[in-house]
């Protein structure tokens, strides 16, 4: 395993990015969050994590798209790069292949008695 | 969208956030904010959009986002730059050999200067710190009511050091020290030396490097231990360990045997003796003295601690021996004792009476700082006043680098760092001088014996690092940040005009004249007051006498007969103090007034054999016996401070007796011209023993019969220690004295006008270098030597004057002042010294400038102007 090592908001937001495509900036993902999982989620951590991310080589970004909500600044847009893909899927096959291995509840009961 | 229009992010934070802000993610980072503040403002007002605003830029606020010193500097090699300056620097310094001597030179001759004035000032403040227990030894000390109040004596009761061992937990050592001064005798010669005596533990408690037997000779009561000066006086180079010398303490002869020889000593040392001799075998110590007068005496008494023990914990000790010593000697109760760390000996000496450091010698430490000073401003400006016009030199080198983008910081590093280098010659180079040129002479002329112990001595180390710090700041700082402070495109275009005419040049040159003329005038003053008093009239004549000491009073009258037996000798008399020397002082009561006055009691014919001069009355009569009971002669001082007319009307009161005032002598020096004439009485003493005979010889005679005189006074006193001297030699140790000052002030003003000169030469020469086309033009127009010469010399001519104008000035006031405290007799700061202060100083101009002028002169024009 390469271990890919993603922090558990690393990883909402890197799905987040994924989901948004072509789209993700901060205050989108911002929302985003908010609406797919209800966290109300700082936007300098956003913008953190986003840094953090394209310097290990899971995002990409271009600046783009000045709207006149920014006062005619551009949006630095990010997309998930093959990198970023392959380390979801790493982060998601180990979970499910941990989640698998879960003893049922039944068990916990039958060693109550 | 009107509410958009309407409303603005806050703008404080707004800005601050652009002030931090690294300007790479500023675009988004912005962008957000304000989309975010927006959103806020659609949905729940201005107030709420507003403080989000607020607090998202604080939360902006991270280290990754912050903007840091600009990207370019962050590969700046700064290594491998500074070997590039010192690159550079050095080639300037090769290339301008001339002005690169005189900048290292003088910024040399004042280090060294400096160093040997701080060395005396460490020898005076730091003694005793090489000592390796310092930190453990303590002095006893006690205070007792005194009559100026509550008073700290460094000497303790005798027997405290009995009790020590009892009262006193955690000692590792203890010792008494008593400084005596007893007769040493050796092959028949007897010597005049400092003792010192101790208990065998002084020997633990403070080390000293051996130069022959070991540090435990002392241990034998019968051994002592040299000095290495004493041992080269008493046996030359033969092996001294085992040679027997005798010591007469209070009359009694004792016999010992060297044990062991001190390597000489530098003045770094705490205590100052020439033999160290063991405390049991003092004279003092043989008597069983009585109880209280055991307690009576009083000595210096040191411990050593253990290690790491606090000196506090003895606190109760000390307070049981104080009530021990209170109830044996009620007559002079202790209010406490304490224990006075042997480092702080030096810093408290003020504080403590009959401590072991009594003389802090102030005026000299001055009078050395001051010179010091003196000349390390005068290196400093040289240097200063150079580097501005060198640098000017390269000014095309400082544009060029700006336009490349170096800035005013980087450029003030590579100068000050190039300064660094030529600092540190300096330095290197003031330590060799120091050490071998200023070092030996001071020493000479001082008597001292000072050294620079690079290796042990870390305080040396610190003060040249700071020295260098120092001069390389204040020499350097100036220059380089005037340097960089063009702008390149006028240097580059040849429009800056620059350094040799500045403002800041003239004043520090002034300042350097000035200070040159005061180093010449204080220098000659002194000298020519020298000379003055070495030809003053002491008021009587001192050819053709002879003074011997009388040891003890038994010998007075075998001595004078023997001696009046001579052939040589014309007459003899004694006299209580000899003239000369200190003179008692006694209190005299006239018309119910005390005055403090010089007392000279001797016998009748003491005055006449002197040949003191009579102003009015008369001499005393030795026939009469009246005169030898109530009858007094005083000097013309008397009469005019305590305003009388000889004859006086009235008895003066002497002791409660009453005498006539028979003649008035004309004033003379019975001590240094240091000090005024105290008014003085001389009394014809009815008594017939006195502590000096004066012999009156034959003309011509009293130098040759020296050696006779002292046969004959070994002969009624085979063990004593003859201190015969003529009357002429009397003040030889204070003309050696003000000899040595007027020496060092003579080198400082040498030194001060060879720097102003040589910092005059650098600086005309670098002027005349860039003018010499000026110069040879008008020389093709016809200009003469005199024109050429006024026309340089013209800004240095008016330097001169306004110099001369602040130096004279100042040299009469503080020049005055310093003779005062030297001398009451002086010839004060006139014509002569200033005169010729000035006169030095412009023909210091003149050489400098007509050397210059002379190039030009010989110079062909053709040669110069062909070049464009």
């Amino acid at each position: 395993m390469k271990g890919y090592n993603l922090g558990e908001l690393e990883e909402l937001i890197l799905l987040t990015v994924g989901i948004l495509d072509q789209e993700a900036y901060g205050v989108a993902i911002l929302e985003e969050i908010k609406n797919q999982t209800g966290r109300k989620v700082n936007i300098s951590a956003i913008h953190t994590v986003l840094n953090r991310l394209e310097e290990k080589g899971f995002l990409k970004s271009y600046m783009g798209g000045a709207t006149e909500e920014r006062g005619g600044r551009r949006k630095r847009l990010f997309s998930i790069s093959a990198t970023g893909r392959a380390a979801i899927e790493e982060v998601k096959n180990v979970r499910n292949k941990l989640f698998d291995q879960l003893p049922p509840l039944a068990l916990d009961f039958s060693h109550g008695h | 969208m009107d509410t958009k229009l309407k409303h603005h992010p806050p703008k404080w934070p707004d800005r601050f956030l652009e002030f931090y802000c690294s300007p790479s993610r500023l675009e988004q980072i912005q962008g957000d904010a304000y989309e975010l503040f927006y959103m806020n403002l659609e949905e729940r007002g201005i107030r709420y959009a507003r403080f989000r605003f607020l607090i998202h830029v604080l939360s902006f606020f991270r280290w990754g986002n912050i903007r840091r010193s600009k990207p370019s500097y962050q590969t700046y090699n700064q290594g491998a730059m500074f070997k590039n300056y010192m690159k550079i620097g050095w080639r300037n310094l090769v290339k301008q050999k001339g002005t690169t001597f005189i900048s290292i030179f003088g910024l040399a001759a004042a280090v060294g200067c400096c160093l040997v004035a701080y060395l005396f000032i460490e020898q005076v403040w730091f003694k005793g710190m090489h000592q390796e227990n310092k930190d453990e030894i303590y002095q006893i000390t006690y205070t007792a009511e005194g009559e100026n109040g509550k008073t700290t004596y460094g000497t303790v009761a005798e027997p405290i050091s009995e009790l020590i061992s009892d009262e006193l937990p955690n000692i590792k050592a203890q010792t008494r020290i008593l400084t005596d001064f007893p007769v040493l005798i050796h092959k028949n010669e007897s010597y005049f030396q400092r003792a010192q005596y101790v208990d065998p533990g002084y020997m633990e408690m403070f080390t000293y490097s051996m130069l022959y037997g070991y540090p435990g000779a002392l241990n034998e009561p019968e051994q002592v231990i040299l000095t290495e000066e004493l041992s080269t006086k008493l046996f030359g180079n033969t092996h001294p360990i085992g040679q027997d010398i005798a010591l007469i303490t209070n009359g009694e002869e004792k016999l010992y045997k060297v044990g062991g020889v001190f390597k000489s000593f530098n003045d770094m040392e705490m205590f100052n003796f020439d033999l160290l001799v063991n405390m049991s075998t003092h004279s003092n110590e043989n008597h069983a003295l009585p109880l209280k007068d055991a307690w009576a005496s009083e000595l210096w008494t040191f411990i050593q601690l253990e290690k790491d023990v606090d000196a506090g914990s003895l606190s109760t000790g000390l307070a049981e021996i104080v009530s021990a010593q209170n109830k044996i000697n009620p007559e002079n109760p202790y209010l406490s004792l304490q224990l006075e760390s042997f480092n702080d000996l030096v810093k408290n000496s003020e504080n403590v009476e009959r401590g072991v450091v009594s003389f802090l010698a102030v005026a000299p430490q001055i009078l050395l700082s001051a010179i010091g000073i003196f000349i390390l401003i005068l290196a400093v400006f040289n240097y200063i006043n150079i580097s501005i016009l060198m640098a000017s030199r390269r000014l095309k080198e400082i544009g060029v680098r700006k336009v490349i983008g170096s800035n005013k910081g980087q450029l003030i590093a590579q100068f000050l760092s190039e300064n660094l280098m030529v600092c540190f010659m300096a330095i290197v180079l003031g330590l060799l001088l120091a050490a071998f040129i200023f070092l030996p002479g001071f020493n000479e002329i001082a008597s001292k014996n000072i050294k620079i112990d690079l290796l042990n001595d870390h305080l040396v180390w610190m003060f040249l690092g700071a020295m260098l710090l120092f001069i390389t700041l204040v020499s350097g700082l100036y220059p380089a940040i005037y340097i960089t402070s063009f702008k390149p495109i006028n240097i580059l275009k040849g429009n800056q005009q620059m350094g040799s005419k500045s403002v800041f040049t003239s004043v520090l040159l002034t300042f350097q004249f000035t200070l040159a003329i005061i180093s010449i005038v204080a220098g000659v003053a002194f000298v020519q007051t020298n000379h003055i008093n070495a030809n003053r009239d002491w008021g009587y004549d001192s050819s053709d006498k002879i003074i011997v000491n009388v040891p003890s009073s038994q010998d007075y009258l075998p001595l004078k007969n023997k001696l009046s037996a001579l052939a040589s000798v014309i007459e003899v008399s004694g006299s209580q103090d000899y003239v000369g020397n200190w003179i008692r002082e006694e209190e005299l009561v006239f018309h119910e007034e005390k005055y403090e006055i010089s007392l000279l009691n001797a016998e009748a014919n003491y005055p006449e054999l002197l040949d003191l001069k009579l102003k009015q009355g008369r001499m005393f009569n030795t026939e009469l016996i009246s005169d030898t009971q109530e009858s007094v002669l005083v000097n013309q001082t008397f009469l005019d401070e305590l305003g009388l007319i000889f004859p006086l009307t009235e008895k003066i009161i002497l002791d409660s007796a009453s005498y006539d005032v028979v003649g008035v002598v004309e004033d003379f020096h019975t001590i240094f011209f240091q000090s005024f004439i105290d008014p003085m009485v001389i009394r014809a003493s009815p008594d017939t023993t006195f502590n000096y005979l004066t012999l009156k010889m034959t003309s011509g005679t009293a130098y040759s019969s020296m050696e006779s005189v002292k046969k004959i006074w070994h002969e009624a006193i085979p063990r004593g220690l003859f201190e015969g001297k003529l009357q002429t030699e009397v003040f030889d140790r204070e003309f050696s004295d003000v000899n040595g000052v007027s020496n060092i002030l003579l080198f400082s003003a040498i030194l001060a006008v060879v720097l102003a000169a040589l910092g005059l030469f650098g600086l005309v020469s670098l002027n005349m270098n860039s003018r010499i086309k000026d110069f040879c033009v008008r020389k093709v127009f016809g200009a003469d030597a005199g024109d050429l010469s006024m026309k340089l010399a013209k800004r240095y001519l008016i330097i001169w004057g306004v110099a001369s104008v602040l130096g004279g000035g100042i040299s009469i006031v503080l020049v005055s002042a310093f003779l005062n405290t030297f001398f009451a007799f002086h010839s004060g700061v006139g014509l002569i010294p200033i005169g010729l202060g000035l006169l030095i100083l412009l023909l210091v101009v003149a050489g400098t400038v007509g050397s210059q002028i002379l190039k030009i002169v010989k110079a062909n024009p053709a040669t110069i102007l062909k070049a464009e």
